[in-house]
């Protein structure tokens, strides 16, 4: 026993002594110097659906617009074209598009310039036809410090006394109104014109009746004088206000590559993608308290219609269809799903540049799922 | 060749594996190696001594059935150690010996005390047959289990060794398991010749004893006659 015992070990350190050379350090895996790429999930609309082209070019791999000239200015223009605005209308082709020189908005000066309403010319008329000879009205205007010197001479004349009350106060509010540098010789024009028409319409006879007239349109002149101080509208310089571009039409982005076979515009995936209504679902859930336990839910089926606005909030009420079950159940998780809706309303993480698709969603819910 | 951190110490060869292991680990190791090592020794033992009753065995029958007197061969196998069928011979020959030869009265009574002599004699050649193979068979079934507590061991202190260092990187990782499982793989090994082993001798320790008894039997039938022969001859002279 003795002789095997040493034999056994002698051989067992012989094989000991083996496997540490043999085994050693086992060659550790080569790991292939690959370089990491990067994986992203893109969905297959974007590529399925139409792409922006020209619809006259011969098909090519990448669908791409007739190429454009002039450098891009628009950012994120959607439309292809040479304009300096993002349009959608088909472009004029003879304009040639130049920069827009729209007048600045006036600068609102302390005092209002006057207001040149008929109704004020018009009571100008009157006083100088009321009283006799003095066609001076600009003059008068122009230069406040006559004024008292003209009230004398104009009050004894006029036969009755009913222009004074009249006349005095507005003497007095013409004055404040008057210095406007920026008056331009249209103005004139205008006051002509109501000059004219009173001279017709009023008969000499009813001078009395024009007196308590004038009376009325001061006060109504008083007022109008008092809100054109606060707005610097003037209806005459209007025109310079006004746009005088010719309309061009075309979009804005510029297109580098040859053209090719494609739509009008990039209508990559209009629809909703399964997680993006996925989503849209999980936030109406979220705020969709089931009531657990309750009898026939199971079979209830609800159809919520929704009309979104652009920022995702709910326009009108949620039409709830519910199908299936008892008239109980319906009624208790249409009403839920009502609320649910109302309350997860202004809805997140819808695509701006889908709105068309999500502009009204139909979302069918299985109560059942979610107890 | 600069290798920076977590690779220059991942060696793993044999050695370093066992040096890395944990004091528990370590332990059990070194144990079934002494396993592995007594169970090689048994083997090797065994093989020699049962070639060597085979032999003699074969000697025995040879001598015996030679025709040559069985007194011929009592006084020369009296002289020596004896072991096997020579034992067995020896045995019935001394006890009939010192029955007959003082003359015994009853010859069933001759007959049953040679047999009990024989069977006394077979069990010890028989048990010496058999010794240490239950060491061999109790290596053999429990030694892939210390090898297992060894692994869970290892494998245990490896993960807490992990939850410390908070990185699950698999080279942080694999030397860990890697030790704990070479516990695994010396229980194997020394579990599964232990079994064979076993297997092997158990069969040879019982076809040794089969023929043991074999001859014992046919030696009792022997004998049996011879003392039919004697007594009748001793009637006869009476």
């Amino acid at each position: 026993m003795k002789a095997s015992l040493i034999t056994s070990s002698v051989v067992h350190a012989m094989v000991l002594t083996l496997a540490l050379a043999s085994f050693g350090s086992p060659e550790p895996f080569e790991v292939m110097d690959v370089e990491s790429l990067p994986v992203d999930i893109v969905p297959v609309e974007s590529i399925t659906q139409i792409q922006q082209g020209d619809k006259t070019a011969p098909k090519a791999e990448k669908s791409s617009p007739v190429p454009t000239k002039r450098p891009d200015i628009v950012e994120n223009a959607e439309n292809v074209g040479e304009n300096t605005v993002d349009l959608k209308n088909t472009p004029t082709p003879n304009v040639k598009p130049k920069e827009t020189e729209s007048a600045a908005a006036p600068e609102k000066t302390e005092k209002a310039p006057p207001t040149p309403d008929p109704v004020q010319e018009e009571i100008k008329a009157s006083e100088e036809q009321a009283p006799a000879p003095e066609p001076v009205p600009q003059e008068v205007a122009a230069l406040p410090e006559s004024k008292p010197e003209v009230k004398p001479e104009t009050k004894p004349e006029p036969v009755p006394a009913e222009t004074k009350p009249a006349e005095s106060p507005e003497a007095e509010a013409l004055p404040d109104n008057v210095p406007t540098p920026q008056m331009k010789p249209k103005v004139e024009k205008a006051a002509e014109k109501p000059v004219e028409k009173p001279v017709e319409k009023k008969p000499e006879t009813e001078t009395a009746k024009a007196d308590t007239k004038t009376a009325e349109q001061k006060k109504k002149e008083q007022k109008k004088a008092a809100s054109a101080k606060e707005s610097d509208f003037n209806a005459d310089e209007i025109a310079a206000l006004l746009n005088k571009q010719d309309p061009s039409g075309g979009g804005a982005k510029r297109a580098t590559e040859q053209a090719s076979l494609g739509g009008k515009k990039t209508t990559g995936g209009n629809t909703l993608s399964m997680s993006e209504m996925d989503a849209l679902r999980g936030q109406i859930q979220n705020n969709w308290s089931i009531i657990p336990g309750m009898a026939d839910a199971s079979d209830v089926r609800i159809k919520v219609t929704i009309k979104l606005d652009e920022s995702g909030a709910i326009i009108g009420e949620p039409e709830v269809e519910a199908t299936g079950g008892t008239d109980a159940a319906r009624r208790a998780l249409s009403g839920g799903a009502r609320r649910a809706v109302l309350k997860s309303s202004p809805f997140k993480g819808l695509p701006a540049d889908k709105y068309d698709s999500w502009s009204e969603v139909v979302v069918n819910f299985d109560p059942s799922s979610m107890l | 060749m600069e290798q920076v951190g977590l690779a220059a110490t991942a060696d793993v060869t044999l050695w370093s594996l066992f040096m890395q292991a944990g004091l528990v680990v370590k332990l059990v190791m070194i144990g079934l190696l002494a396993a592995s090592v007594w169970t090689w020794a048994i083997m090797v033992d065994k093989t020699i001594a049962f070639n060597k009753a085979r032999r003699q065995f074969d000697n025995f029958e040879q001598v015996f059935w030679s025709g040559q007197s069985l007194e011929e061969l009592y006084r020369t196998l009296s002289d020596r150690q004896t072991s096997g069928m020579g034992a067995i011979f020896v045995a019935a020959m001394r006890e009939w010996k010192k029955s007959f030869e003082r003359g015994a009265r009853s010859p069933i009574g001759l007959q049953m005390r040679i047999d009990r002599a024989m069977d006394v004699t077979l069990a010890r050649e028989a048990e010496s047959f058999e010794a240490r193979l239950g060491s061999l068979a109790t290596i053999g079934s429990a030694g892939p289990f210390v090898g297992l507590f060894g692994t869970v061991v290892g494998i245990m202190t490896s993960f807490q060794a992990i939850a410390g260092s908070k990185s699950t990187n698999l080279a942080v990782v694999a030397p860990g398991i890697a030790e704990a499982l070479l516990a695994t793989a010396i229980g194997l090994l020394a579990a599964i010749p232990a079994v064979i082993a076993y297997n092997k001798f158990s069969a040879d320790a019982a076809k040794l004893s089969a023929r043991m008894e074999g001859f014992a039997d046919e030696f009792s039938a022997i004998l049996s006659r011879q003392i039919d022969e004697k007594l009748q001859t001793r009637q006869a002279a009476q």
